[in-house]
Protein backbone atom coordinates (compact mmCIF):
# COMPACT_ATOMS: atom_id res chain seq x y z
CA UNK A 1 0.00 0.00 0.00
CA UNK A 2 1.36 3.38 -1.02
CA UNK A 3 0.63 6.27 1.32
CA UNK A 4 1.95 9.79 1.11
CA UNK A 5 1.39 12.63 3.56
CA UNK A 6 0.92 15.88 1.63
CA UNK A 7 0.67 19.54 2.62
CA UNK A 8 2.69 19.18 5.82
CA UNK A 9 2.58 20.73 8.35
CA UNK A 10 -0.35 23.14 8.12
CA UNK A 11 -3.01 21.10 6.29
CA UNK A 12 -1.56 17.59 6.22
CA UNK A 13 -3.65 14.90 4.54
CA UNK A 14 -2.92 11.33 3.43
CA UNK A 15 -3.11 10.17 -0.18
CA UNK A 16 -3.44 6.38 -0.24
CA UNK A 17 -3.21 3.97 -3.20
CA UNK A 18 -4.84 0.62 -2.55
CA UNK A 19 -4.24 -2.64 -4.42
CA UNK A 20 -6.50 -5.71 -4.16
CA UNK A 21 -6.17 -7.39 -0.77
CA UNK A 22 -4.86 -4.27 0.94
CA UNK A 23 -6.91 -2.57 3.62
CA UNK A 24 -6.67 0.68 5.53
CA UNK A 25 -8.67 1.37 8.66
CA UNK A 26 -9.59 4.99 9.33
CA UNK A 27 -11.29 7.05 11.99
CA UNK A 28 -14.94 7.89 11.28
CA UNK A 29 -15.30 10.91 8.98
CA UNK A 30 -11.62 10.83 7.95
CA UNK A 31 -12.37 10.13 4.29
CA UNK A 32 -12.31 13.26 2.12
CA UNK A 33 -12.65 11.62 -1.28
CA UNK A 34 -12.04 8.28 -2.98
CA UNK A 35 -12.28 6.36 -6.24
CA UNK A 36 -15.58 4.61 -6.79
CA UNK A 37 -13.65 1.31 -6.88
CA UNK A 38 -12.92 1.65 -3.14
CA UNK A 39 -15.36 -0.08 -0.79
CA UNK A 40 -16.11 1.29 2.64
CA UNK A 41 -17.27 -0.89 5.49
CA UNK A 42 -18.14 0.42 8.95
CA UNK A 43 -17.02 -1.60 11.98
CA UNK A 44 -17.05 -1.27 15.73
CA UNK A 45 -13.77 0.17 16.86
CA UNK A 46 -12.06 -2.72 18.68
CA UNK A 47 -15.36 -4.48 19.50
CA UNK A 48 -18.74 -3.33 20.80
CA UNK A 49 -17.82 -2.67 24.45
CA UNK A 50 -14.59 -0.94 23.64
CA UNK A 51 -16.32 1.07 20.94
CA UNK A 52 -18.90 2.36 23.41
CA UNK A 53 -16.31 3.07 26.09
CA UNK A 54 -14.22 4.90 23.57
CA UNK A 55 -17.18 7.09 22.63
CA UNK A 56 -18.18 7.77 26.22
CA UNK A 57 -14.81 8.46 27.74
CA UNK A 58 -12.34 8.90 24.98
CA UNK A 59 -14.42 11.39 22.98
CA UNK A 60 -13.79 9.45 19.81
CA UNK A 61 -16.14 7.68 17.47
CA UNK A 62 -17.47 4.21 18.28
CA UNK A 63 -16.82 3.17 14.73
CA UNK A 64 -14.01 2.94 12.27
CA UNK A 65 -14.22 2.56 8.51
CA UNK A 66 -12.37 -0.16 6.64
CA UNK A 67 -11.41 0.68 3.06
CA UNK A 68 -10.53 -1.99 0.50
CA UNK A 69 -10.71 -2.55 -3.24
CA UNK A 70 -11.25 -5.36 -5.71
CA UNK A 71 -9.30 -3.72 -8.51
CA UNK A 72 -7.35 -0.67 -7.39
CA UNK A 73 -8.24 2.70 -6.06
CA UNK A 74 -7.13 5.86 -4.35
CA UNK A 75 -8.44 7.66 -1.32
CA UNK A 76 -7.65 10.82 0.61
CA UNK A 77 -7.85 10.83 4.40
CA UNK A 78 -7.83 13.95 6.54
CA UNK A 79 -8.47 15.29 10.04
CA UNK A 80 -11.03 17.88 11.16
CA UNK A 81 -8.54 20.59 12.19
CA UNK A 82 -5.53 22.15 10.45
CA UNK A 83 -2.25 20.56 11.45
CA UNK A 84 0.37 17.94 10.87
CA UNK A 85 0.14 14.16 10.47
CA UNK A 86 2.81 11.69 11.54
CA UNK A 87 3.28 8.09 10.40
CA UNK A 88 4.83 5.43 12.65
CA UNK A 89 5.64 1.87 11.68
CA UNK A 90 4.86 -0.57 14.48
CA UNK A 91 6.93 -3.75 14.64
CA UNK A 92 5.27 -5.52 17.53
CA UNK A 93 5.61 -2.49 19.80
CA UNK A 94 2.82 -0.38 21.32
CA UNK A 95 1.99 3.31 21.26
CA UNK A 96 -0.57 5.25 23.28
CA UNK A 97 -2.54 7.97 21.50
CA UNK A 98 -4.42 10.77 23.19
CA UNK A 99 -8.17 11.08 22.38
CA UNK A 100 -8.75 12.50 18.90
CA UNK A 101 -5.23 11.83 17.61
CA UNK A 102 -5.84 8.52 15.81
CA UNK A 103 -6.40 8.80 12.07
CA UNK A 104 -5.69 5.52 10.32
CA UNK A 105 -3.78 2.25 10.43
CA UNK A 106 -2.96 -0.82 8.37
CA UNK A 107 -4.87 -4.03 9.01
CA UNK A 108 -2.06 -5.62 11.08
CA UNK A 109 -2.49 -2.98 13.77
CA UNK A 110 -4.71 -3.67 16.77
CA UNK A 111 -6.82 -0.87 18.20
CA UNK A 112 -7.25 -1.24 21.93
CA UNK A 113 -8.29 0.88 24.83
CA UNK A 114 -6.07 1.60 27.80
CA UNK A 115 -7.13 3.02 31.14
CA UNK A 116 -5.54 6.44 31.52
CA UNK A 117 -6.68 7.09 35.08
CA UNK A 118 -8.97 9.44 36.96
CA UNK A 119 -6.28 12.06 37.24
CA UNK A 120 -5.91 12.25 33.47
CA UNK A 121 -9.70 12.60 33.24
CA UNK A 122 -9.65 15.51 35.69
CA UNK A 123 -6.95 17.10 33.58
CA UNK A 124 -9.37 16.72 30.66
CA UNK A 125 -7.05 14.37 28.84
CA UNK A 126 -9.72 11.61 28.74
CA UNK A 127 -10.32 8.62 31.00
CA UNK A 128 -9.09 6.23 28.35
CA UNK A 129 -6.33 6.40 25.86
CA UNK A 130 -6.11 4.58 22.57
CA UNK A 131 -3.59 1.77 22.51
CA UNK A 132 -2.23 0.81 19.10
CA UNK A 133 -0.13 -2.32 18.83
CA UNK A 134 0.86 -5.05 16.37
CA UNK A 135 2.60 -4.61 13.06
CA UNK A 136 1.99 -2.02 10.39
CA UNK A 137 1.79 1.69 9.88
CA UNK A 138 -0.25 4.01 12.10
CA UNK A 139 -1.11 7.61 11.20
CA UNK A 140 -2.01 10.14 13.85
CA UNK A 141 -2.72 13.83 13.61
CA UNK A 142 -2.38 16.95 15.68
CA UNK A 143 -3.63 20.50 15.80
CA UNK A 144 -0.45 22.38 14.87
CA UNK A 145 2.96 20.90 14.18
CA UNK A 146 4.16 17.62 15.69
CA UNK A 147 7.51 17.41 17.42
CA UNK A 148 9.02 14.48 19.26
CA UNK A 149 11.44 14.07 22.10
CA UNK A 150 13.34 11.22 23.66
CA UNK A 151 12.83 11.38 27.44
CA UNK A 152 15.41 9.87 29.75
CA UNK A 153 14.11 11.08 33.13
CA UNK A 154 11.34 13.60 33.74
CA UNK A 155 9.85 16.19 31.38
CA UNK A 156 6.95 18.61 31.61
CA UNK A 157 4.34 19.16 28.86
CA UNK A 158 1.46 21.64 29.09
CA UNK A 159 -1.92 19.90 29.24
CA UNK A 160 -3.50 19.48 25.81
CA UNK A 161 -0.14 19.30 24.04
CA UNK A 162 0.72 15.63 24.51
CA UNK A 163 -0.34 13.62 21.44
CA UNK A 164 1.28 10.19 21.71
CA UNK A 165 3.80 8.31 23.84
CA UNK A 166 5.43 4.93 24.22
CA UNK A 167 4.16 2.57 26.95
CA UNK A 168 7.45 2.87 28.86
CA UNK A 169 6.47 6.48 29.59
CA UNK A 170 4.66 7.11 32.86
CA UNK A 171 2.26 10.04 32.76
CA UNK A 172 0.95 11.96 35.73
CA UNK A 173 -0.70 15.31 36.24
CA UNK A 174 1.00 17.97 38.24
CA UNK A 175 1.19 21.67 38.78
CA UNK A 176 3.65 23.73 36.78
CA UNK A 177 5.10 25.37 39.88
CA UNK A 178 3.77 26.22 43.32
CA UNK A 179 0.07 26.88 43.95
CA UNK A 180 0.41 30.59 43.19
CA UNK A 181 2.43 30.41 40.01
CA UNK A 182 0.43 27.42 38.75
CA UNK A 183 -2.76 29.45 38.82
CA UNK A 184 -1.47 32.83 37.76
CA UNK A 185 1.20 31.89 35.25
CA UNK A 186 -1.45 30.65 32.83
CA UNK A 187 0.05 27.18 32.85
CA UNK A 188 -2.26 25.60 35.45
CA UNK A 189 -2.13 21.85 35.23
CA UNK A 190 0.66 20.27 33.29
CA UNK A 191 1.47 16.72 32.27
CA UNK A 192 4.58 15.25 33.82
CA UNK A 193 6.09 12.42 31.84
CA UNK A 194 8.81 10.11 33.06
CA UNK A 195 11.00 8.11 30.71
CA UNK A 196 12.77 6.35 29.28
CA UNK A 197 10.81 6.57 26.03
CA UNK A 198 9.63 8.81 23.24
CA UNK A 199 6.80 11.33 23.34
CA UNK A 200 5.05 13.29 20.57
CA UNK A 201 3.74 16.78 21.22
CA UNK A 202 1.67 19.27 19.23
CA UNK A 203 2.70 22.89 18.83
CA UNK A 204 -0.83 24.22 19.48
CA UNK A 205 -3.75 22.94 21.53
CA UNK A 206 -7.38 22.91 20.50
CA UNK A 207 -8.37 24.17 23.94
CA UNK A 208 -6.02 27.08 23.34
CA UNK A 209 -7.78 27.92 20.08
CA UNK A 210 -11.18 27.81 21.81
CA UNK A 211 -9.95 30.07 24.62
CA UNK A 212 -8.43 32.53 22.16
CA UNK A 213 -11.58 32.56 20.03
CA UNK A 214 -13.80 33.05 23.07
CA UNK A 215 -11.69 35.99 24.17
CA UNK A 216 -12.08 37.65 20.77
CA UNK A 217 -15.80 37.14 20.20
CA UNK A 218 -17.96 40.22 20.49
CA UNK B 1 -2.55 39.74 -16.39
CA UNK B 2 0.24 37.81 -14.76
CA UNK B 3 -0.19 35.97 -11.50
CA UNK B 4 1.84 34.31 -8.77
CA UNK B 5 0.44 32.34 -5.82
CA UNK B 6 2.36 32.82 -2.59
CA UNK B 7 2.38 31.17 0.88
CA UNK B 8 0.75 27.91 -0.22
CA UNK B 9 -1.18 26.10 1.11
CA UNK B 10 -1.86 27.46 4.59
CA UNK B 11 -2.12 31.20 4.03
CA UNK B 12 -2.20 31.53 0.25
CA UNK B 13 -2.62 34.79 -1.60
CA UNK B 14 -2.59 35.62 -5.30
CA UNK B 15 -0.32 38.41 -6.51
CA UNK B 16 -1.64 39.82 -9.78
CA UNK B 17 0.24 42.12 -12.13
CA UNK B 18 -1.93 44.11 -14.53
CA UNK B 19 -1.05 46.30 -17.48
CA UNK B 20 -2.81 49.60 -18.11
CA UNK B 21 -6.40 48.99 -19.17
CA UNK B 22 -6.61 45.44 -17.82
CA UNK B 23 -9.11 44.72 -15.07
CA UNK B 24 -10.03 41.97 -12.64
CA UNK B 25 -13.20 41.35 -10.64
CA UNK B 26 -12.73 40.32 -7.00
CA UNK B 27 -14.80 39.19 -4.08
CA UNK B 28 -15.56 42.08 -1.72
CA UNK B 29 -12.91 42.22 0.99
CA UNK B 30 -10.36 40.18 -0.97
CA UNK B 31 -7.92 43.03 -1.58
CA UNK B 32 -4.95 42.91 0.78
CA UNK B 33 -2.60 45.38 -0.87
CA UNK B 34 -2.27 47.19 -4.20
CA UNK B 35 -0.34 49.78 -6.14
CA UNK B 36 -1.79 53.26 -6.41
CA UNK B 37 -2.55 53.09 -10.14
CA UNK B 38 -5.88 51.28 -9.86
CA UNK B 39 -9.38 52.52 -10.48
CA UNK B 40 -11.72 50.65 -8.09
CA UNK B 41 -15.42 50.31 -8.85
CA UNK B 42 -18.03 48.55 -6.74
CA UNK B 43 -21.10 47.33 -8.58
CA UNK B 44 -23.68 44.58 -8.49
CA UNK B 45 -22.95 43.54 -12.05
CA UNK B 46 -20.21 41.89 -14.06
CA UNK B 47 -17.72 44.22 -15.68
CA UNK B 48 -19.08 45.45 -18.99
CA UNK B 49 -22.76 45.25 -18.21
CA UNK B 50 -23.92 41.66 -17.62
CA UNK B 51 -25.87 40.93 -14.49
CA UNK B 52 -27.40 43.60 -12.36
CA UNK B 53 -29.30 43.48 -9.13
CA UNK B 54 -30.95 40.09 -9.72
CA UNK B 55 -27.65 38.37 -10.36
CA UNK B 56 -26.24 40.17 -7.33
CA UNK B 57 -29.03 38.82 -5.12
CA UNK B 58 -28.53 35.33 -6.53
CA UNK B 59 -24.83 35.62 -5.72
CA UNK B 60 -25.75 36.52 -2.16
CA UNK B 61 -27.65 33.25 -1.85
CA UNK B 62 -24.56 31.46 -3.14
CA UNK B 63 -22.63 32.70 -0.12
CA UNK B 64 -20.93 35.51 -1.99
CA UNK B 65 -21.48 39.24 -1.66
CA UNK B 66 -24.16 41.29 -3.40
CA UNK B 67 -21.40 43.56 -4.64
CA UNK B 68 -18.31 42.93 -6.72
CA UNK B 69 -15.14 44.98 -6.81
CA UNK B 70 -13.59 45.76 -10.19
CA UNK B 71 -9.94 46.78 -10.20
CA UNK B 72 -8.79 48.45 -13.42
CA UNK B 73 -5.15 49.40 -13.86
CA UNK B 74 -4.76 52.95 -15.10
CA UNK B 75 -0.96 52.76 -15.32
CA UNK B 76 1.41 50.05 -16.55
CA UNK B 77 2.71 47.27 -14.28
CA UNK B 78 0.32 47.54 -11.33
CA UNK B 79 0.24 44.83 -8.65
CA UNK B 80 -2.71 43.69 -6.60
CA UNK B 81 -2.55 41.12 -3.79
CA UNK B 82 -5.79 39.31 -3.02
CA UNK B 83 -6.64 36.57 -0.53
CA UNK B 84 -9.54 34.99 1.36
CA UNK B 85 -10.34 35.75 5.00
CA UNK B 86 -9.87 32.16 6.09
CA UNK B 87 -6.72 30.07 6.32
CA UNK B 88 -6.34 27.94 3.23
CA UNK B 89 -5.28 27.53 -0.35
CA UNK B 90 -5.70 29.58 -3.53
CA UNK B 91 -5.51 28.11 -7.01
CA UNK B 92 -5.53 29.51 -10.52
CA UNK B 93 -7.83 27.94 -13.11
CA UNK B 94 -7.43 28.97 -16.75
CA UNK B 95 -10.86 29.15 -18.35
CA UNK B 96 -11.03 28.40 -22.05
CA UNK B 97 -14.65 28.73 -23.00
CA UNK B 98 -16.05 25.98 -20.77
CA UNK B 99 -18.04 26.22 -17.57
CA UNK B 100 -16.81 25.63 -14.03
CA UNK B 101 -19.25 25.14 -11.16
CA UNK B 102 -17.76 26.60 -7.97
CA UNK B 103 -18.87 25.92 -4.40
CA UNK B 104 -20.54 29.00 -2.92
CA UNK B 105 -17.75 30.65 -0.96
CA UNK B 106 -14.77 29.45 -3.03
CA UNK B 107 -14.91 32.08 -5.78
CA UNK B 108 -12.18 34.66 -5.17
CA UNK B 109 -11.57 36.60 -8.38
CA UNK B 110 -11.89 36.36 -12.14
CA UNK B 111 -10.83 38.13 -15.29
CA UNK B 112 -13.45 40.29 -16.98
CA UNK B 113 -13.96 37.75 -19.77
CA UNK B 114 -15.61 35.40 -17.29
CA UNK B 115 -19.30 35.59 -16.57
CA UNK B 116 -20.26 34.67 -13.00
CA UNK B 117 -23.74 33.66 -12.04
CA UNK B 118 -25.38 31.73 -9.23
CA UNK B 119 -26.84 28.36 -10.11
CA UNK B 120 -29.26 26.07 -8.37
CA UNK B 121 -28.28 22.41 -8.34
CA UNK B 122 -31.60 21.04 -7.14
CA UNK B 123 -33.17 20.58 -3.71
CA UNK B 124 -31.49 17.28 -2.88
CA UNK B 125 -28.02 18.64 -3.49
CA UNK B 126 -28.83 21.89 -1.72
CA UNK B 127 -29.87 20.03 1.43
CA UNK B 128 -27.40 17.17 1.49
CA UNK B 129 -24.22 18.15 -0.35
CA UNK B 130 -22.80 19.93 2.70
CA UNK B 131 -22.23 22.97 0.52
CA UNK B 132 -24.38 26.06 0.07
CA UNK B 133 -27.82 26.15 -1.53
CA UNK B 134 -26.49 27.83 -4.64
CA UNK B 135 -23.30 27.42 -6.58
CA UNK B 136 -21.36 29.97 -8.59
CA UNK B 137 -21.29 29.17 -12.29
CA UNK B 138 -18.27 30.62 -14.11
CA UNK B 139 -18.21 30.60 -17.90
CA UNK B 140 -16.15 32.26 -20.60
CA UNK B 141 -12.41 32.55 -20.83
CA UNK B 142 -9.64 34.09 -18.77
CA UNK B 143 -7.98 33.65 -15.38
CA UNK B 144 -10.07 32.43 -12.47
CA UNK B 145 -8.95 32.25 -8.82
CA UNK B 146 -10.53 29.97 -6.22
CA UNK B 147 -9.93 29.58 -2.51
CA UNK B 148 -10.56 26.83 0.03
CA UNK B 149 -10.29 25.65 3.63
CA UNK B 150 -7.24 23.38 3.56
CA UNK B 151 -5.13 22.46 0.55
CA UNK B 152 -6.72 22.04 -2.88
CA UNK B 153 -6.04 18.89 -4.89
CA UNK B 154 -7.22 18.22 -8.42
CA UNK B 155 -8.83 14.94 -9.48
CA UNK B 156 -9.23 14.04 -13.14
CA UNK B 157 -12.43 12.03 -13.11
CA UNK B 158 -13.01 9.40 -15.74
CA UNK B 159 -15.99 7.29 -14.81
CA UNK B 160 -16.92 7.69 -11.15
CA UNK B 161 -15.42 9.39 -8.09
CA UNK B 162 -16.70 9.84 -4.53
CA UNK B 163 -16.27 13.05 -2.49
CA UNK B 164 -17.34 13.47 1.12
CA UNK B 165 -19.81 16.32 1.64
CA UNK B 166 -18.03 19.55 2.49
CA UNK B 167 -14.92 18.80 0.43
CA UNK B 168 -15.97 20.11 -3.02
CA UNK B 169 -14.30 23.29 -4.28
CA UNK B 170 -15.24 23.28 -7.97
CA UNK B 171 -15.89 21.00 -10.91
CA UNK B 172 -16.10 21.27 -14.69
CA UNK B 173 -19.68 21.05 -15.90
CA UNK B 174 -18.84 17.99 -18.00
CA UNK B 175 -19.17 16.23 -14.63
CA UNK B 176 -22.42 15.58 -12.82
CA UNK B 177 -22.88 14.48 -9.25
CA UNK B 178 -25.61 12.87 -7.25
CA UNK B 179 -26.00 12.34 -3.53
CA UNK B 180 -25.44 8.77 -2.39
CA UNK B 181 -24.33 6.73 0.59
CA UNK B 182 -20.64 6.20 1.35
CA UNK B 183 -20.71 2.47 2.10
CA UNK B 184 -22.83 -0.40 0.93
CA UNK B 185 -25.32 -0.04 3.76
CA UNK B 186 -27.06 3.22 4.65
CA UNK B 187 -26.89 2.66 8.43
CA UNK B 188 -23.20 1.81 8.23
CA UNK B 189 -22.54 4.96 6.25
CA UNK B 190 -24.10 7.12 8.95
CA UNK B 191 -22.56 5.27 11.90
CA UNK B 192 -19.20 5.46 10.18
CA UNK B 193 -19.41 9.23 10.23
CA UNK B 194 -19.33 9.54 6.48
CA UNK B 195 -23.09 9.67 6.00
CA UNK B 196 -23.91 10.97 2.56
CA UNK B 197 -21.32 11.56 -0.12
CA UNK B 198 -21.30 13.21 -3.53
CA UNK B 199 -20.85 10.71 -6.36
CA UNK B 200 -19.38 12.29 -9.46
CA UNK B 201 -19.65 10.81 -12.92
CA UNK B 202 -18.55 11.85 -16.38
CA UNK B 203 -15.24 13.13 -17.61
CA UNK B 204 -13.58 16.28 -16.38
CA UNK B 205 -11.58 17.92 -13.65
CA UNK B 206 -12.71 18.18 -10.06
CA UNK B 207 -11.07 20.25 -7.29
CA UNK B 208 -11.38 19.08 -3.69
CA UNK B 209 -10.26 20.68 -0.44
CA UNK B 210 -8.29 18.59 2.04
CA UNK B 211 -10.19 19.88 5.08
CA UNK B 212 -13.86 20.08 5.92
CA UNK B 213 -15.34 23.30 7.39
CA UNK B 214 -18.40 21.59 9.01
CA UNK B 215 -16.16 19.01 10.77
CA UNK B 216 -13.94 21.79 12.12
CA UNK B 217 -17.02 23.72 13.24
CA UNK B 218 -18.46 20.67 15.00
CA UNK B 219 -15.29 20.40 17.09
CA UNK B 220 -14.84 24.08 17.84
CA UNK B 221 -18.51 25.05 18.26
CA UNK B 222 -19.19 23.24 21.56
CA UNK B 223 -16.07 24.85 23.08
CA UNK B 224 -17.24 28.39 22.35
CA UNK B 225 -19.13 30.31 24.98
CA UNK B 226 -22.82 31.03 24.34
CA UNK B 227 -23.56 34.46 22.94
Amino acid sequence: MEAEIRNKPSFANIHVKLAPGERIIAEADAMASMSSTVNMQTKWSGGVVRGILRRLFGSESMFVNVFSTDSQGELVLTQPFPGDIECIELKGNTLYLQPGAFLACESGVKLGLGWAGIRMFIAREGLFRLKVSGTGRVWFGAYGGIFQREISDEYVVDSGHLVAYEPSIRVRIGMAGGIFSSFFSGEGLVTKVRGPGRIYMQSRSFGGLAAWTNAHLY
Amino acid sequence: MQYEILSRPAASVAKLTLEAGESVTCEVGAMIAMSTGFDVQTTTRNKGGGGGIVKGLKRMFAGENLFLNHFTATQPNQTLIIGPGLLGDVIHYPMRGGTLVVQGSSWLASATGIDIDATWQGLGKALFSGEGMFWVKCSGSGDLFLNSFGAIYPVDVTGEYVVDTGHIVAFEDTLQFRIGKAGKSLIGSFLGGEGLVCKFSGQGRLYCQSHNPPSFGKLLGPKLKPR
